[in-house]
């Protein structure tokens, strides 16, 4: 048994361990400090970097987060601690409905509300995109950890006199912290991938983000469109971007896990 | 469990630095907007007009080296283009939501019918679609026909070795294998200009088939893209594919040649793409939508066509519209000189001076904006 289990975890690591290094193989060349620095050249055109592209997915993803974190916390702390009527249920299974939503329509959505109503594609449209993809994971992130504090400590905060308010505010949200933290961060490493829902509402962009009401470049959008060119060097700047948004996808998982350790430190 | 001041400080630091980035990608987006908005000054009192477009992907490496180009000319200009394919050129410039659209298969009637205005379809250059194979020991060279290419397209040949392939190239040993087609998933202006050549080389494929951006194919594999066609050519012993001549170059791709009009057997390459546009521009309609397969002439490429850029006639914002039509100006005249470089044929002349009365036709509230 534990050596069938070994195995099958093994196997399952593979296509992890075998991207990691297949991007790294491809896409360290391309990496120097102009890739960083740079905009992209027209093709046939030596040098040129995605710095724009690595902004904008910077930007993008700080809009949604800033749309989706406090929606969230706030959808997840009702379901934990205000959600006893019929209400609860219906919502936590719309959040669950929206996680399994394939972000390709989310994109359709926002393109036909946001983008064809401002009659241009937008930074803001793509960030909202990305909000509600992570909205739902947010908020059911949020309630599950809520619900892992003991209702002992409720019931202590309560019965010291404390509001429900002042208990969910001091008592269970400082205890669910690291939690919380953890899963936003990893709802905000999902969006930062996403390459479907950008395609209809952020674009891309040639050149450096001038607004939000402005085409943003992203990483993804970057990778999907060089890879599809006939261009050996645009081939080249897709795996770097690859490498570069996979290193930034795997920083903010590891510092969600170490935010996650030192926040629980206190133990 | 318990709470102590740790906790406290972490989330106090959380959201200093949550502010912090997002106060700092702010500010890193005005100061670039300033930039943008501080090269006018030095190209004069014109004010900074950025246009926007997207569509097919095709034309992608050009318009970008355009837009580079023009913009070192006309520093205050801001053009971006982006590669989301054909179709999706034509719905963007349907819904407005771009300055200008792009698309390789000119639009049909019923959807100039959905425009809110009249548009105008501008060629901007040609382009030719190659038959690409993976046969061992075989590189370019392979003979074909019209109406072989069409029966292996439709499942009739079903070996390399069917005399009808054999009696065309007597100096190869063509092997006895299945013939494997590949072809596009995705809707694709590629597929429009091959599938348009069959429908006019074999009335069996019109009646069957038909000819769009995507069609029922009788037989094959589909695959994503040109990248995917050659993909899955290169890795499918005795396939077959067709992808566009520039992608075939690059990427060291076998082609085959084909049989024109005048019963010449042609190389695929940008003189005989070229001499393709001149032969079917004679009879080049009024709005300038044509098909350009199997036209006219010795040297004549078969399966070629135009790549468009699409515009509103009437524009509505004046600083833009005269942004936009200079831009086109300069892109069929002085950026025809860059096509070659990135493997596309440059418009023959007796186009370019009908697109000339195109952009003429661009105007802001009855005024034109070249005259």
């Amino acid at each position: 048994m534990l050596f069938l289990t070994v195995l099958a975890t093994g196997i399952a690591l593979v296509p992890l361990a075998s991207i990691l290094v297949y991007v790294g193989i491809k896409g360290l060349p391309a990496l120097n400090w102009e890739f960083f620095t740079q905009l992209p050249k027209a093709v046939g055109e030596p040098g040129g970097g995605l710095a724009n592209a690595i902004l904008g997915t910077i930007i993008l993803v700080l809009l949604a987060a800033g749309i989706a974190l406090p929606l969230g916390i706030l959808t997840g702390i009702y379901l934990a601690e205000f959600g006893k009527d019929r209400l609860a249920p219906t919502v936590r299974f719309l959040c669950d409905v929206l996680t399994g939503v394939p972000s390709i329509i989310v994109g359709i959505v926002v393109y036909s509300t946001v983008v064809l109503t401002m009659k241009r594609f937008s930074a803001l449209a793509g960030g909202i995109a990305l909000a509600i993809i992570m909205l739902p994971l947010v908020a059911r992130s949020t309630e599950e950890m809520l619900r892992l504090v003991p209702h002992s400590l409720r019931e202590a905060s309560l019965a010291l006199g404390a509001t429900q308010g002042r208990t969910i505010r001091s008592v269970v949200l400082r205890s669910a912290l690291g939690g919380i933290v953890t899963g936003a961060m990893l709802a905000t490493a999902r969006v930062a991938g996403e390459t479907a829902p950008l395609l209809f509402t952020a674009l891309n962009s040639r050149y450096w983000p001038t607004g939000l009401d402005e085409r943003i470049a992203s990483l993804p959008v970057y990778i999907f469109t060089y890879s599809t060119t006939p261009y050996e060097d645009l081939h080249r700047l897709a795996w770097g971007a690859a490498l570069v948004l996979v290193s930034m996808v795997l920083g903010t998982s590891i510092a969600a896990r170490l935010a996650a350790k030192k926040v629980n430190g206190g133990k | 469990m318990q709470l102590n001041s740790r906790d406290k400080g972490w989330c106090k630091a959380l959201v200093g630095a949550a502010i912090v980035a997002l106060a700092l990608s702010l500010a890193g987006c005005g100061s670039s907007k300033q930039e943008g908005k501080a090269t006018p000054d030095q190209a004069g009192q014109q004010a900074s007009v950025s246009l926007n477009g997207a569509g097919a992907s095709f034309p992608y490496p050009l318009y970008s080296k355009w837009i580079q180009e023009y913009k070192k000319l006309n520093p205050q200009v801001t053009i971006d283009y982006q590669s989301i394919g054909s179709s999706g050129g034509i719905n963007n410039i349907l819904q407005e939501t771009v300055d200008f659209g792009a698309s390789d298969a000119p639009m049909k009637d019923e959807q100039l019918a959905k425009a809110p205005k009249a548009i105008i379809h501008l060629p901007t250059v040609a382009g030719a679609v190659v038959i690409t194979y993976n046969l061992e020991g075989i590189k370019s060279g392979l003979k074909l026909t019209p109406e072989v290419i069409a029966d292996i397209f439709l499942g009739n040949i079903k070996k390399w070795n069917d005399t009808r392939i054999t009696s065309l190239n007597p100096d190869l040993q063509l092997p006895d294998k299945e013939i494997v087609v590949a072809h596009r998933s995705d809707g694709s202006g590629t597929t429009n200009i091959f599938t348009d050549y069959l429908s006019k080389v074999s009335p069996t494929w019109k009646e069957k088939v038909g000819s769009g951006t995507s069609v029922q194919w009788p037989v094959g594999i589909g695959a994503k893209g040109n990248e995917g066609v050659a993909g899955t050519v290169k890795q499918t012993p005795g396939a077959i594919g067709y992808v566009e001549l520039a992608y075939a170059v690059q990427n060291n791709l076998p082609y085959a040649l084909i049989k024109n009009k005048a019963g010449k057997f042609v190389e695929p390459t940008l003189d005989t793409t070229t001499a393709a546009a001149a032969g079917a521009a004679a009879n080049m309609p009024e709005d300038m939508r044509v098909s350009i397969t199997d036209p006219q002439g010795d040297d004549a490429y078969p399966i070629a066509g135009y790549t468009y850029i699409l515009v509103y006639k009437d524009q509505k914002d004046k600083l833009k519209g005269e942004a936009l039509a200079k831009f086109l100006w300069w892109a069929i005249h002085d950026g025809q000189k860059y096509a070659k470089d990135l493997l596309y044929a440059p418009l023959p002349e007796n186009v370019v001076k009908m697109a000339e009365a195109k952009i003429k036709q661009m105007n802001y509230q009855g005024t034109p904006f070249i005259k």
